[in-house]
């Protein structure tokens, strides 16, 4: 019920269409790298789509990830500009359970985004490669891996957009932790995995060995945001 | 005639310029933007600082390491954070008239739309040189502190310094314009926050195209580039093109002002 | 003399009326009383005045300037406070009027003058989003008093505030014509509060002026037209529920 709730909340917010239009914004980044330089890829010994991942995902991680910034801001945004949450506070509803409805909205709507850019990179593959056989599930597993990746970053973010009333603090937070996010070096295995690094890794560029400790260190870094999120609900009284 | 009596009679009662830009730093108190502008300047000169020894291994294309560790200190800065900070500070100026209405209260009073605009964009303006300032100041903390760590003289002299940072400051201005008009524009302010953003992400590949001066986004980061061309062997181009850059750059600044003075307010007085 | 006048004044938003045909005059130095049900169009009017938002057709006059003149000589004779007040949130009741204060040129003295006569000296260094309605209301009235213009717009200015301040601001705002030499438009859904206020009236309905005069002139006219002439209250309510009924009427022919 919640979830239904939350979507509703949404209407008219241009939550989707941002979601549409970010997801369809880094789906054009493989189509156009590719299609201006066919030559430098198509030359390349390996595999198609470990080429594709090398040369787009940096930047269609941080599109995304500036996405899932976006979408957290404006589905608290919507919350506070009028309001609404105060509204919100005095029904008789959970507000763990509120969080996590929006969790859940952003999720599925990030999946949405990311299905897109594989979309885009499964065309680009079999369009510009055709001499060579696709594995494709290798490419659903290497997006599966990215939301998980994803995971803590929206968590996170989630989070710090529900500390802030004004939108451009939630915002500039977000901004400056892509920005720090994006200078951590990939050869630092810990680091790496942290929210707003994380999703730079790539499935077939991490070792076979450490995919499990990988998947592991997202979740339980998920869990941990939540629980921050419902030991803030449950004191912020005391400081406001 | 009569339009210049009136326009004439405003001005002498009316607020100038800088009136309006105190009133628009008036209006900015308590919003915290300050520490959005502190802490990249600080979080990017701290690690590069703890992380200097890699200054010493660029032997093969020949930058000396106090010049490495200004300009790679500064790319980050020049490519993302301030486009970004740029962004965040569009909507802030627009999100302190919205939320409560404070903007209805300043079209019922007698002030010149168009004038507000240009008020407000300067104080962004004026918001991005603190950030410079504050780049330069924690460049020159970093720089004794990764000098103390290395044993090496890591600090360049200021004229060099503030040379470079002014030239990236200079080179936001077209940006600046563009993104406010964009924030005029687009009343949902995560759109307009959302596009902004998505428009710096490519600037890196941009740089290296031929089409570099058609895309304002890369111009701080172009300015950098350059620099580092002149420090280093084979990177990049040691001169800056000035053509077509200052034409297109002079045109996306004056077109985008003029369509944000225009439409400002108007969607308030349908 | 007239000091606002409308004439044909009309406002359309898509296909919905919001004010009619409207010939308003308001004489100059009197307290002129707009009264109508929520929805009447009466911030609708107000939000003309003050160049928030343009006519579709029909104009009007403020001491004797019309929009296509500008409108930052109209605002300068006006002070007005407009529906749910409008201010920064982030800024201190103080900070708030010293921003209208530049904007307008005034003395620092004359924030603590409003602040004074609003009853707000005590809050002002609060922050406005801790404000409450009433407060807000006030601050609202502050902004709009300061410079002591010549015409006053007060859109619903009672709102929110408890009886004793509702009876302390219509002292004021009865006060100032006098004091000032400034006439004054205000806006209210209540005949009592009007009634108690204002020297002429304005009976708004849908978008359309059902009747204007001075308050004597409603009283004779509530007689005539056979509507509860001792009660004004309940004539103001047999005026609107007759428009109402002729309108369905209407419709249904």
């Amino acid at each position: 019920m919640i979830f239904a709730l939350e979507l509703k909340k949404l209407r008219r917010t241009g939550f989707i269409p941002i979601f549409l239009g970010g997801g369809l914004t880094a789906a054009a980044v493989p189509l156009i790298n590719t299609a201006v330089r066919t030559e430098t890829f198509s030359g390349l010994p390996e595999e198609p789509f470990p080429i594709l991942m090398d040369a787009n995902w940096g930047l269609m991680a941080q599109l995304t990830i500036l996405l899932v910034v976006c979408g957290c801001c404006l589905i608290y945004h919507t919350e506070y500009a009028d309001r609404g949450a105060l509204k919100m506070n005095t029904l008789p509803v959970c507000q763990t359970s509120l969080f996590f409805g929006k969790f859940s909205v952003t999720l599925l709507l990030t999946l949405l985004a990311l299905s897109l850019q594989t979309a885009s990179l499964i065309f680009s593959g079999i369009h510009w490669f055709p001499d060579k056989s696709l594995n494709l599930w290798e490419m659903i597993q290497d997006m599966g891996f990215e939301i998980i990746m994803l995971l803590p970053t929206l968590t996170l973010m989630l989070f710090t957009a529900s500390l802030f009333q004004s939108m451009w603090l939630s915002l500039g937070t977000g901004v400056i932790l892509t920005f720090l996010g994006s200078m951590i070096q990939e050869d630092h295995l810990i680091l790496s995995l942290i929210p707003f690094a994380a999703p730079y890794r790539m499935l077939h560029a991490v070792s076979p060995a450490d995919i499990s400790s990988c998947i592991l260190a997202c979740i339980i870094q998920t869990f941990l945001f939540g629980i921050m999120e419902i030991i803030y609900l449950h004191t912020r009284r005391i400081f406001t | 005639m009569n339009q210049t009596i009136q326009s004439a009679k405003s001005e002498k009662t009316a607020t100038g310029m800088i009136s309006l830009i105190q009133i628009e730093l008036i209006k900015i108190r308590r919003s915290h933007i300050f520490w959005i502008l502190l802490i990249p300047a600080v979080m990017m000169w701290i690690p590069s600082a703890l992380n200097a020894n890699v200054n010493f291994q660029m032997d093969d294309i020949g930058i000396m390491p106090e010049h490495n560790f200004f300009i790679q200190g500064f790319m980050g800065m020049a490519w993302f954070m301030i486009p970004a900070a740029l962004i965040i500070c569009t909507v802030l100026l627009n999100q302190t008239e919205r939320t409560n209405k404070g903007f209805l209260k300043m079209l019922s009073l007698p002030v010149n739309t168009g004038k507000l605009c240009l008020a407000k964009f300067l104080v962004l303006l004026l918001l991005m040189a603190v950030q410079m300032m504050f780049t330069i100041i924690f460049y020159y903390a970093g720089a004794l502190l990764a000098s103390r760590l290395e044993n090496y003289n890591f600090v360049l002299g200021f004229p060099y310094v503030a040379g470079g940072a002014a030239k990236i400051y200079l080179a936001i201005i077209p940006m600046a314009a563009l993104f406010w008009m964009l924030a005029v524009l687009i009343q949902t302010p995560v759109f307009s926050a959302g596009i902004c953003l998505a428009s710096v992400v490519p600037s890196v590949l941009m740089v290296n195209t031929r089409l570099w001066p058609f895309y304002p986004m890369d111009y701080p980061f172009y300015m950098l580039m350059t620099e580092y061309g002149k420090q280093a062997e084979h990177i990049f181009s040691t001169e800056i093109q000035w053509m077509p850059m200052l034409p297109v750059a002079g045109a996306v600044t004056v077109l985008g002002l003029l369509v944000a003075c225009v439409r400002f307010g108007k969607a308030e007085t349908r | 003399m007239n000091i606002i006048e409308t004439i044909q004044l009309t406002k359309n938003y898509g296909d919905f009326t919001a004010v009619s045909e409207m010939n308003l005059h308001i004489p100059k130095g009197h307290i002129y009383g707009f009264l109508g049900p929520n929805g009447a169009g009466k911030s609708t009017t107000m939000k003309m005045f003050l160049g928030l938002t343009n006519p579709t057709s029909g104009y009007f006059t403020i001491d004797g300037k019309t929009l296509s003149s500008g409108r930052i000589p109209i605002l300068k004779k006006i002070g007005s406070l407009i529906e749910a007040p409008a201010f920064y949130g982030n800024l201190t009741g103080t900070e708030n009027l010293d921003i209208i204060r530049r904007i307008l040129g005034l003395p620092k003295s004359s924030i603590d003058e409003v602040l004074e006569l609003t009853g707000l000296t005590q809050h002002q260094k609060r922050q406005v989003k801790k404000y409450s309605l009433g407060m807000k209301q006030r601050l609202g009235l502050a902004g709009a008093l300061i410079g002591k213009p010549p015409i006053l717009i007060l859109d619903e200015p009672t709102n929110g505030l408890d009886p004793v301040g509702i009876h302390e601001i219509r002292s004021l705002i009865r006060s100032l014509p006098k004091q000032y030499d400034c006439t004054v438009l205000v806006s209210s859904h209540l005949l009592s509060e009007i009634e108690l206020l204002a020297d002429d009236v304005g009976i708004l309905n849908h978008g359309r002026l059902l009747f204007e005069g001075t308050m004597e002139a409603l009283k004779d006219y509530a007689s005539h037209a056979g509507y509860p002439a001792d009660n004004l209250e309940e004539t103001f309510l047999a005026m609107i529920q007759t428009d109402n009924a002729a309108r369905k009427w209407g419709d249904f022919k």
